[in-house]
């Protein structure tokens, strides 16, 4: 295969192009810098595909609408390919690059989807709601096998994680506060700060942001799958509504689950403080549990495990919600599934922050 | 003469989820020729499609493009193999998170180092060839009709300038019309790029119309070869029914 070759003959103001023309051939186009070429000269091309043609034309035919040079020498099939190009070469003038849209568009296009996104939550909540509304008071209705199954991949699923990560964390949390508290002789006070800090605090945002990683990542992902699939369309055809059949088992799973395993936390933190406390400061796990008897309060306990469910609607509402409005097309699953993860985390770190004052104000 | 055939399968046998698709099976296609595949459901015609590009190994056999093997070569021999063939997949198989022009113009970005305006520019030139309009470029294929799907799959399948063509079932999913539409654009496409056209279809029009030679798989493995009228001799349950299904207007197919 003769590789492709084209030289500009100034004299004729021909542009004699021999070889193989491929795709790859765009740099043995020689520079015309201005010459307008009168001739096309193919006598001696070889191998000519539609996008050598383009290349050739191109060249010595900058725009679409100037008229076509004389063309020399070509084989009657190549000729015939070359007109059928130049026939369709309008549509392929360079098209005008869109510009970026500066800082203050972009501000404002940031904060109108802020807005869209806001009042989106706003009317889901609404349509969720009569939803609900509707479906109390009919059993029947209710998707008890769809809830089950809820159950069972956001709640039973997440057991070993929630209890290795709640174990570790109590580990580090007990071995810090105890070489604190050893330096001045207060190691059993080590008990309080744990049962405190384990039970209000780190067990129930520790396994609400695990819960919005694993379970509301995984419903936006399935849920706008669904939709790219019409899937989401065929339930509505059947007479079905998505909200009943999709959205609030996962809400109602996510109710249960969270709760029980934030309080599932909360017992494997406090091994994890019981294991370091017997170690490293020699408290046994008989007097810790007597410690914890007489130090802790139930109301720490519920305070806890009470924000599980507000977190629970949190999840479930936005993951939910950026599942049935993915568009159809792959990369806005995955821009739904991520964009679902961060608002989680915000929403449970700016209600946990709600909870504090509020519990200070109330005197809980 | 075997060095003129673009697609020479041999001895191919395929066995998936233990049952047997295809038993020792050998066809060739000669460079120029526009070929259709036709069986029932269930014996292994996109199946072997899939063999024949490589994306599925059978369990025994050979099967050679352009007198290259395609199990037998390394990475690099079959990217450079790649590029000499384009194909169209039966739901368009389009990236549906890039627009249509990026979608035709991704072969071009993969396999050349040509700037990427003028990939684009060769991309636009492609749908133009396959009969779209200019405005399409800039959508999304979510926002086309199925009939513009394929030709945007097609402007795929053809931007590197192929010299073999598979298409797995073109027209289904197709309106008559469109479905017609898009059989003469194959055969346009096919005279005028002097392509060979491998098609896997179960559309009697497109036997009818576009075809030069149609290979029959049943029981895994070709029952016979040639035109229309050819395989209208042979005898065969299934052929009969296949042929028979167009009846009610079969004079036009019997005067030709």
């Amino acid at each position: 295969m003769t590789t492709a070759a084209a030289h500009f003959d100034a004299a004729q103001d021909a542009l004699i192009a021999s070889g193989a023309w491929h795709v790859d051939a765009a740099a043995a186009l020689p520079r015309l810098s201005g010459h307008s070429v009168r001739v096309l000269d193919g006598a001696a091309i070889t191998q000519l595909d539609t996008n050598g043609a383009w290349l050739l034309l191109n060249a010595v035919r900058p725009r679409a609408s100037d008229p076509l040079p004389e063309l020399r020498g070509f084989q009657p099939q190549h000729l015939s390919l070359l007109n059928l190009v130049a026939q369709h070469a309008a549509v392929t003038a360079a098209a005008v690059e869109a510009q970026q849209p500066g800082v203050l568009e972009a501000t404002g296009l940031g904060a109108m989807a802020l807005w869209r996104n806001f009042s989106g939550l706003v009317n889901f909540i609404g349509q969720l709601s009569i939803e609900l509304a509707l479906l109390i008071g009919r059993p029947d209705n209710w998707r008890w096998r769809e809830l089950g199954a809820q159950v069972n991949a956001v709640f039973v699923g997440a057991i070993p994680i929630v209890i290795g990560m709640m174990f570790l964390l109590g580990v580090v949390f007990a071995y810090l506060l105890g070489d604190q508290a050893q330096q001045y002789g207060a190691s059993i006070f080590v008990v309080d700060g744990l049962l405190m800090a384990i039970l209000r605090e780190i067990s129930p945002v520790i396994v609400a942001v695990l819960i919005a990683g694993r379970s509301g990542a995984a419903i936006t992902a399935q849920i706008g799958t669904m939709k790219v699939n019409e899937e989401i369309d065929a339930i509505t055809t059947l007479g079905l509504s998505p909200l009943a059949v999709l959205v609030i088992p996962r809400m109602i799973a996510l109710l249960i689950g969270l709760p029980l395993l934030v309080f599932i936390g909360d017992i494997a933190g406090i091994l994890g403080g019981m294991l370091v406390a017997h170690l490293q400061l020699d408290i046994s796990p008989h007097l810790f549990l007597e410690r914890t008897s007489s130090v802790l309060e139930l109301k720490t306990l519920l305070v806890g495990i009470l924000k599980g469910p507000v977190f629970a609607v949190f999840i479930a509402l936005i993951a939910c919600r950026m599942g049935l409005s993915v568009s159809r097309d792959a990369r806005s699953v995955g821009a739904n599934t991520t964009s679902t993860v961060v608002q989680s985390l915000v929403a449970i770190i700016v209600l946990n922050a709600i909870f504090a004052v509020m519990f200070v104000q109330l005197d809980i | 003469m075997s060095s003129h055939n673009v697609i020479e399968v041999q001895g191919v046998s395929t066995t998936l989820g233990g049952k047997s698709i295809h038993r020792d099976l050998d066809l060739s296609v000669a460079r120029g020729e526009v070929i259709a595949l036709i069986g029932g459901s269930g014996t292994g015609k996109s199946v072997l499609l899939r063999e024949i590009i490589g994306l599925l190994r059978p369990q025994a056999g050979h099967i050679r493009l352009f007198g290259h093997s395609v199990w037998d070569s390394t990475p690099e021999q079959m990217n450079l193999l790649r590029r000499r063939f384009g194909v169209l997949f039966q739901d368009g198989a389009l990236f549906s998170s890039l627009s249509v022009e990026d979608n035709v113009a991704t072969p071009l970005f993969e396999h050349t180092e040509l700037p990427h305006p003028l990939c684009r520019q060769l991309a636009r030139l492609k749908l133009a060839l396959a009969g779209l309009p200019a405005d399409v470029s800039a959508k999304r294929p979510s926002e086309l009709s199925g009939g513009m799907r394929k030709r945007v799959a097609l402007a795929r399948a053809l931007v590197l300038d192929p010299e073999l063509l598979f298409l797995d079932e073109p027209t289904s999913g197709l309106d008559p019309i469109s479905a017609r539409a898009f059989d003469k654009l194959i055969r346009l496409l096919a005279d005028s790029l002097g392509l060979t056209v491998f098609l896997v279809t179960h559309d009697l029009d497109t036997l009818f119309s576009i075809i030069d030679r149609v290979i029959v798989l049943s029981n895994g493995r070709v029952l016979g070869s040639g035109s229309v009228a050819e395989l209208k001799q042979i005898d065969d349950p299934w052929l009969n029914d296949y042929f028979a299904a167009r009846a009610p207007n079969g004079e036009t197919v019997h005067g030709n």
